[in-house]
């Protein structure tokens, strides 16, 4: 695999919001067809990092390869191979999902009538054929969510950017969905997952990256991690690598304030 | 549909755009997604009627209603541009009638792009629905310039349109063109004025003050309209439009005046230097502001990121005197939580303030239209030996309406905190919450209206306010018996019920008998101290009875109509 182009190249990725460093100097390959699972706790930079991949956080020093453009090069048709499903459904609500879908296919360049019909097929598979002419504002949690993976995959994308994909979802549609990651990669696309939820993530995932305090703690699959930190779950070795070990403390004291009148 | 036929209008500079390094057909279909989005959002000046008709599935999803509710919206912006076509052929005094014209002008176009363009100038959603495609950032920022301009187009049209034909068929073409030219560097002044004032509230505020500023425009611009609708007519009367008009130094700061004055330098020939420096003002100001702002753009965007970040700030100390209020009206510590809780709501949920501010604004200045009406008939002397101080009952007339309001809100569905929490009966919930309104809206203004009625009429008319006074709670609760129950701020606004504003109606006629008898116990001797005992039993009755009764009734939601 190591011998082939890296479709993503980080170098030395620093990032200062006000006085504090939220990236301290990623270095990070990824090849074709591979799953990363991007964790870490919170605030430890892994949105800032797809966010700076997609152009939308500006001054970070470093360098970040797309695809083999540099993406401070001012040239954005990189963008046109990546999807994106942000953490927060932001979408504009008052349209149908029709409406939506096709003005998003516009933008990477599919006519209306083709984003159109991938749509629509696309919408039949997620179960949402009877909402595609309905406002997005009226949509529950998950069929929002739905929206947001059709959105990101109109365009047959080579990378996807998925920041907790399966919010909302049900356990059905994670079954699929799961299965569709899979496929995809297996079909050479790259994934970039970021999650919470460890269980999935050591499921899924065929490289897990670490994040903490803005730098790579861990990079590897999840045997090499395992064998790493002697601990059983992904969940544990998370714990053990992001010096965690009070949770038992935070718990009780947390149920013993509960518990007083 | 209107959005296909701006887009074919703008097609034809399609050339400009591309050679400026646009993508045009890509701002095209950005600007058709916004135009769709923008006939769907019900603008302020509006807002008060129930435009909107859904139709619902058995899914209970909304299908889309055709027709664009922004366009809509724009024959009220032709009734006011009516409203300027007399003071435009008033006579040959431009100086006077055209500053007027663009002052009045000036006001209405730039709170209406406060307050019904806020959310486009700031939509961040734009950063990571548009920003992660790949269209360059050229042709998004043109996508939001000429969608403002759009905006601006449409409603300065038709504000413009009838005073510019009265112009035309009145005072000739030149007086056409000028007018025409003034009122496009107008917009471009109002549009980037607007830009700037964000810019800076963003840079030294955090999103949550602008979002604030925001609002108050909105109530500014209600009560303005309505008030407006009052003063027109009483216009010319206020202002002498044939005296002889000598502009002093400071009157560089008033820009409607530099709009007034090329029609005195290019009609009229005058070439007094203040003229002629105003004039000059008219065209390079609007034009520089432009080149800032066309500098400024990429900046603006970096500020409109904190609209978007959650600051995390520490709860204002304030609310200690809510706090002692409630501990001291209420009966119960049920209704004590229930008083913060609506005395909160009302102060910070901005689409209740929005639509009930704006009558709390009238309501003070109400009174005061009638002193008008009178004031050259007797003087300031006349009124103050009269008994115009029951005025002072027109500033209750916001309570129906404010009564009914408080069943809303724009967080409407937060009320499944009622269904769940172990709440026995409604009693509590509706004292409490009206006894907010009492002590957190209606009592403060009455304090603020009797402060200014005692300046004019002097403490003679103490014992009257009293009356009035304990008059407020009563007739609250003889509005909340009258009008439909619900929980408080558990509905959608767009809910609201022509039928049940009807009610509002004989609501004010009681409000009139209240007067009534007020004026009839001035008649007779002590009658103003029996009004208030009399006014204190049936308030300490009407508190006690009324909510037992209803207080049986089931806590359900607020859907059902009860009492």
């Amino acid at each position: 695999m190591e011998n082939r182009e890296p479709v993503i190249t980080i170098r030395d990725l620093r990032m200062k919001y006000s006085d504090r460093y939220v990236l301290n100097g990623i270095d990070l390959e990824v090849f074709k067809g591979q799953i990363i699972g991007y964790i870490g706790p919170n605030g430890a930079g892994k949105s800032t990092t797809v966010k700076i991949m997609l152009g939308l956080v500006e001054g970070y020093t470093g360098e970040v390869k797309i695809l083999g453009t540099d993406i401070s090069s001012g040239d954005i048709s990189y963008k046109r191979r990546i999807g994106y499903v942000p953490e927060i459904a932001e979408v504009y609500d008052t349209l149908t999902a029709k409406e939506y879908l096709t003005f998003i296919g516009e933008l990477y360049g599919i006519t209306r009538e083709a984003a159109d019909e991938k749509a629509r097929r696309l919408v039949d598979c997620f179960g949402l054929k009877e909402a595609y002419n309905s406002r997005i504002s009226s949509y529950s949690k998950g069929m929002r969510q739905k929206v947001m993976i059709i959105s990101s995959l109109l365009h047959n994308p080579d990378i996807l950017f998925f920041d907790e994909p399966l919010s909302g979802l049900d356990a059905n549609s994670v079954m699929v969905l799961k299965e569709i990651l899979t496929l995809l990669a297996e079909q050479g696309k790259t994934i970039f997952y970021s999650s919470h939820i460890m269980d999935v993530v050591e499921k899924i995932s065929s490289r897990i990256v670490l994040l903490g305090g803005g730098q790579i703690l861990a990079d590897g699959t999840f045997s090499e991690l395992k064998d790493r930190s002697k601990e059983g779950s992904l969940e544990q070795i998370f714990n053990q690598l992001t010096g965690f070990n009070e949770h038992r403390q935070i718990a009780e004291a947390f149920v013993a304030a509960v518990q007083e009148a | 549909m209107i959005e296909s036929r701006i887009l074919k209008g703008l097609d034809l500079f399609r050339g400009g755009f591309e050679k400026a390094g646009v993508d045009y057909p890509m701002m095209r279909s950005i600007l058709q997604i916004k135009l769709i989005m923008d006939g769907r959002r019900v603008p302020t000046i509006v807002a008060g009627g129930n435009s909107r008709k859904k139709r619902q599935t058995s899914l209970g999803l909304t299908y889309v209603e055709e027709g664009n509710s922004f366009i809509r919206s724009l024959w009220l912006y032709a009734l006011m541009g009516l409203m300027l076509v007399p003071i435009v052929l008033y006579g040959d005094n431009y100086i006077f009638q055209m500053s007027i014209v663009f002052g009045i002008m000036m006001f209405l176009v730039m709170t209406s792009l406060i307050s019904d363009f806020s959310s486009v100038l700031l939509d961040i959603r734009d950063k990571t629905i548009l920003f992660t495609k790949p269209v360059n950032r050229k042709t998004i920022n043109m996508a939001k310039l000429i969608h403002i301009l759009i905006y601006m187009f449409f409603v300065t049209g038709t504000l413009a349109a009838p005073s510019l034909i009265a112009g035309l068929v009145d005072h000739g073409v030149l007086f056409f063109l000028i007018f025409l030219v003034e009122t496009i560097l107008m917009d471009v002044l109002i549009v980037v004025l607007t830009a700037v004032l964000y810019f800076f509230v963003l840079k030294f505020f955090d999103g949550e003050k602008l979002k604030d500023m925001i609002n108050y425009v909105q109530i500014a611009l209600s009560i303005a309209i309505t008030i407006g609708y009052q003063l027109v007519s009483r216009l010319f009367n206020l202002v002498n439009l044939t005296g002889h008009f000598q502009p002093k130094w400071w009157h560089i700061f008033l820009p409607p005046l530099w709009f007034g004055s090329p029609f005195e330098t290019l009609l009229h020939g005058t070439r007094q230097s203040h003229y002629l420096i105003f004039t000059m003002l008219v065209i390079v100001v609007p034009v520089l502001m432009l080149f800032i702002y066309i500098r400024m753009m990429p900046a603006f965007e970096r500020n409109l990121q904190k609209l978007s970040d959650q600051s995390v700030r520490a709860g204002r100390a304030g609310g200690r005197l809510t706090d002692l209020i409630a501990k001291w009206v209420s009966g119960s510590r049920e209704e004590e939580t229930f008083f913060r809780f609506a005395a909160k709501m009302m102060s910070t949920e901005r689409d209740f303030k929005l639509k009930v501010y704006p009558t709390l604004g009238f309501s003070i200045i109400f009174p005061f239209i009638f002193f008008f009406l009178d004031f050259h008939e007797g003087g300031l002397q006349g009124i103050a030996s009269s008994r115009m101080y029951l005025f002072i009952y027109f500033c209750a007339l916001l309570v129906p309406t404010v009564v009914m309001m408080l069943k809303y809100s724009g967080q409407y569905k937060g009320a499944w905190i009622y269904q769940i929490a172990p709440i026995s009966h409604t009693a509590p919930i509706y004292k409490g919450t009206l006894k907010a309104f009492l002590a957190r809206l209606l009592i403060p203004m009455f304090i603020l209206e009797s402060i200014i009625f005692l300046a004019i009429f002097g403490v003679r008319i103490l014992p009257d306010l009293l009356d009035v006074l304990l008059m407020l709670p009563l007739y609250t609760l003889i509005s909340f018996m009258v009008l439909r129950k619900a929980l408080p701020f558990s509905e959608a606004f767009e809910a609201t019920q022509q039928k049940e504003a009807m009610l509002t109606i004989p609501l004010m006629l009681i409000l009139g008998v209240f007067a009534g008898i007020h004026y009839l116990s001035t008649e007779i001797p002590y009658g103003v101290y029996i009004y208030m005992g009399l006014l204190l039993v049936l308030n300490v009755a009407g508190w006690k009875t009324v909510f037992r009764r209803t207080s049986s009734s089931q806590l359900t939601s607020g859907q059902e109509v009860d009492g």
